[in-house]
């Protein structure tokens, strides 16, 4: 069996796309929480689960994409080859993440958005206050 | 869940279909509806100026705050789910100039209003 570039191409791609989700997963994970404590009222038991959840997501949605772009067209056949098909690959899976980020980001504001408004002061201030006779 | 006393006008077709509609939405406020000027809204808030009700939408919190015309609309706006930040949109100094215009115009032509909607009983 020939274990030619292309091979190693693979291995190389895999090794940085593997590392880059790992990295960002992480970042979202540990910064994520703030916000997600802030979300649920300092409820931290559930704004870990959710956070580990949504990260679980991101792996399945990142390791599906970096799985289903691996194979290449056609086999390369020396260092110049390789390093421009490693670089589209690679720059693919750099923008999925950037986009997978960014929708992350977009679903923790709009959840913190939401909290805030649903425990919101009212409006205006009262024109004046009267006496409340219960029935 | 905190609640709020709206006090309408039972004789105008729009605030009657304002009404119904206020009643099925989805609220983060409970809204109770007593018609103006009745034996019960009296009894409730014995020192209002019952009179000036009838003029205008108010609405009255639990600790007897009292809103008036535009702000009534807007705690009304602010007690529904869907609608709370809009609430919140419309109260900003940049637009509540023109949230009360809109609102002193509808509420002083409800009954025009109601007439040409088909909404007058």
């Amino acid at each position: 069996m020939n274990f030619g570039v292309t091979s190693y191409t693979y291995l190389i791609y895999l090794a940085i796309s593997i590392g880059l989700t790992i990295w960002v997963a992480r970042t979202l994970h540990k910064n994520g929480r703030v916000f997600l404590v802030d979300v649920f009222h300092g409820n931290e038991p559930l704004a870990d689960s959710v956070n580990h959840l949504l990260v679980v997501g991101f792996y399945l949605i990142n390791f599906g994409y970096v799985c289903l772009a691996l194979k290449l067209s056609e086999s390369v056949q020396n260092a110049q080859a390789s390093i421009e098909a490693l670089s589209l690959k690679v720059g693919a899976v750099l923008l999925v993440l950037g986009g997978m980020h960014f929708f992350n980001l977009f679903i923790f504001s709009r959840m913190r958005r939401r909290a805030s408004v649903v425990n919101g002061p009212p409006p205006v201030p009262p024109d004046g206050f009267t006496t409340v006779q219960e029935a | 869940m905190p609640r709020l006393t709206v006090l309408y006008d039972p004789t105008c077709g729009l605030c009657r279909r304002a009404h119904e509609w206020l009643v099925l939405q989805r609220k983060l406020v409970e809204l109770v509806f007593v018609p103006c000027k009745s034996t019960e809204a009296r009894q409730r808030f014995p020192r209002l100026d019952h009179e000036l009700t009838s003029k205008d939408l108010t609405v009255v919190g639990e600790q007897g705050e009292v809103y008036m015309g535009p702000k009534a609309w807007l705690m009304v706006l602010w007690a529904l789910s869907q609608y709370r930040e809009w609430a919140y949109r419309l109260s900003t100094p940049e637009l509540l100039p023109t949230t009360r215009r809109v609102v002193s115009l509808i509420s002083q032509n409800r009954y025009q209003i109601s007439r040409v909607a088909g909404l007058a009983k």
